[in-house]
């Protein structure tokens, strides 16, 4: 009895553990194919047509680096939001 | 009305409880599950705050959320994309907590919290500018100094009775957190630490920008205008897109290889230290001066991870026009919850102010009963004071004789500073106190200083410091110079460069603990404590009388007083002390 109950107790692990690992292979299967696919492709056009996602540009001919918010006259609808 | 704040994912996890404009509890997740700087959703901080007011989730009206998801998740992606293909690490290490459970945030928190009424999302920048509402001003300049908020890393604004306007803002990936976070990591030392060893390691290297080399090499990878604003040379840095936070060109420019954890400390890492200190500094004061003239308040409220400088703090009334200074005692991404709660409470709803965040204790408490019972159990040795006074002069009686002493009282602090109900006391005269708590008991580097905590009408006598005393002193935020002729009377406290980290207490705040210190000064002639956080390294500090108990043995403290009892450590051998065995509360 017992030796039964540690058999379904280290199966039942086993069971959990080859769980986790199919669920990093289809993730990282997924995340793989987002990233060169999806990320990857965005960026090589983005390249192409030099747009750029980042400001990040030193120009020591500017007189200031601080710029306007977006976060003036707020609805209160716009709290409801996530963006 | 209730309005649950909630802030996760960040650098720590937090939530905060407002009853009509009053806070009554807040928490950080780390002190129950015992992870510092836990990230998770706080379940067991929301767990508290609801049991603390004998509510449930249904009588909570409003729950914020202290960021917009949405839109950090557009700013990481557009990280992604930028830097392609560098940053598949960072893509693949992300992704799976923002799909999981970032980008679901409404259905995680119903679903985890059982809870059906309104939920707000407010911008981060907001959230920390909600320190405002809080503050003791009617009208103040108010400076956000982070590492990164959606897309914002620095911004200022004005906010007036219940409103707040942000004005200008300095967008990611310029960051002067990030800057801050950058050398830190190249020093060897933790980013998520506050980044307190650069700051006292300052203080040993060369404070002279004439002099210091670094102070030159540090401006080639940031330009700043006259008017504090900025911009990084992305070449030298790689946060945006690993985990490490710098590059290899900054290397070679600081010639040489980044210090690993444990290494060496050189006077190259003391000198860039004091460089990044230098510069730290220069900018925040040109920020202050001209959010001085856009605004023309003398009052300042200022939030962020970058508020926890109290170096820098302590130098603002003398190099500003600024008169009054506010920081509120968790300036960090983890009081957002507190900022989000009453940036809904008084300025979306439109409630007048009525609450000025005092003191930090807002945190669980434990009843003698509790205390008693736990002990009891456990077979501990104790002795049980029959009054307030009896365990005032035992107390800084034993403190007076160089003992380490575990200080146990009433509710927990919010924030990562031990404020006199989880603090570790000890005599600040006896000159190596300073190598035994640092080497022994704290177990961290030799030249990290020490907090000390004197009752607000001494402070004056001891430390140079601004008149009127800014409040966040009685927040341990400001570091002033100690008075010539006190610095070899108090050697444990007194940095390197003669300077002393300052906690002011007001017999208000916490009349046990004032007692106390006076107490101290009658036997020493001296009222003041080295004050130091109750915990074990790495961990956060000590919630209940187990935490404490098991701090005290492990850290080898000589006695503990929670509240009405002191154990002696001696009495209780670590044998005795089973922490396997134990499964109470």
């Amino acid at each position: 009895m017992k030796k039964a109950a540690q058999f379904l107790k280290g199966f039942k692990k086993g069971f959990l553990d080859f769980g986790y690992n199919i669920i990093l292979l289809v993730n990282s299967v997924f995340l793989l194919f987002i990233y060169f696919v999806g990320v990857g492709l965005t960026s090589i056009i983005a390249k192409l047509s030099r747009k750029k996602f980042l400001n990040a540009v030193v120009d020591k001919k500017r007189k200031t680096y601080w710029t306007e918010p977006d976060l003036k006259n707020k609805l209160i609808d716009d709290f409801y939001r996530q963006f | 009305m209730y309005i649950l704040g909630i802030s996760c994912y960040c650098r720590c996890a937090s939530a905060a409880l407002l009853n009509n404009g009053k806070f009554v509890a807040a928490a950080e997740e780390e002190i129950f599950t015992r992870i510092k700087n836990d990230t998770s959703f706080p379940v067991n901080a929301i767990a508290y705050c609801l049991k603390s007011e004998g509510i449930s989730i249904d009588d909570i009206d409003v729950v914020g959320f202290y960021e917009k998801p949405l839109i950090s998740f557009e700013r990481a992606l557009y990280q992604h994309i930028e830097t392609f293909p560098l940053s598949f690490k960072s893509f693949l290490r992300s992704m799976p907590s923002w799909l999981s459970e970032r980008l679901r945030l409404v259905t995680l928190i119903r679903a985890r919290l059982r809870y059906k009424k309104d939920i707000m999302f407010l911008e981060h920048p907001l959230a920390h500018a909600g320190s405002f509402l809080i503050s003791p001003y009617d009208k103040a300049a108010i400076l956000i100094v982070d590492d990164a908020g959606e897309w914002t890393t620095t911004s200022y604004g004005l906010g007036k009775q219940n409103k707040i306007r942000l004005l200008k803002e300095i967008r990611f990936p310029s960051s002067l957190g990030l800057l801050y976070s950058a050398i830190t990591d190249y020093l060897g030392f933790n980013v998520n630490d506050l980044d307190h060893e650069v700051m006292d390691l300052a203080a040993y290297g060369d404070m002279n920008k004439e002099s210091n080399i670094y102070y030159n090499t540090l401006k080639k990878i940031i330009d700043i205008k006259e008017d504090g604003s900025y911009m990084l040379d992305m070449n030298y840095f790689s946060f945006h897109y690993s985990d490490a936070f710098f590059s290899r060109k900054l290397c070679n420019l600081l010639g040489g290889k980044n210090r690993r954890p444990g290494e060496l400390i050189k006077r190259r890492h003391k000198d860039i230290a004091a460089a990044l200190q230098i510069l730290y500094e220069e900018i925040l004061f040109k920020m202050l001066n001209y959010i001085y003239k856009q605004t023309n308040c003398k009052n300042i409220v200022i939030s962020g991870a970058c508020a926890f400088n109290g170096v820098a703090n302590g130098k603002i009334q003398k190099n500003t026009n600024f008169k009054n200074i506010w920081i509120q005692p968790n300036s960090g991404d983890n009081s957002t919850s507190i900022g989000v709660a009453s940036y809904i409470y008084y300025s979306i709803l439109n409630n007048k102010r009525n609450f000025i965040m005092e003191d930090a204790y807002l945190g669980p408490e434990f009843s003698a009963e509790q205390i008693k019972y736990f002990l009891d159990i456990n077979k501990i040795k104790y002795k049980n004071f029959d009054s307030k006074d009896e365990l005032v002069k035992t107390t800084a009686k034993l403190i007076y004789e160089n003992n380490f002493v575990g200080w146990f009282q009433g509710r927990i602090e919010f924030g990562p500073n031990a404020l006199g109900n989880r603090s570790i006391l000890s005599n600040p005269c006896n000159p190596k106190m300073k190598e035994i708590l640092n080497a022994k008991i704290k177990h961290r580097e030799k030249f990290r200083s020490l907090a000390s905590v004197v009752c607000i009408d001494d402070a004056p006598k001891y430390f140079d410091c601004d008149n009127p005393i800014p409040e966040p002193a009685d927040f341990m935020q400001m570091v002033y110079p100690i008075k010539k002729e006190y610095l070899n009377k108090l050697p444990a406290v007194t940095h390197v460069d003669g300077s002393g980290r300052l906690q002011t207490i007001r017999k208000e705040q916490n009349p046990l603990y004032y007692e106390l210190i006076k107490e101290f000064g009658r036997i020493s002639g001296f009222p003041v404590l080295i004050n130091t956080s109750f915990s074990i390294t790495d961990k956060p500090l000590v919630c209940s009388p187990y935490d404490a108990y098991k701090c005290f043995i492990k850290n080898e403290l000589d006695y503990l007083v929670m509240d009405k009892f002191l154990i002696k450590r001696t009495d209780n051998p670590k044998e005795i002390w089973n922490t396997e065995g134990y499964t109470g509360n």
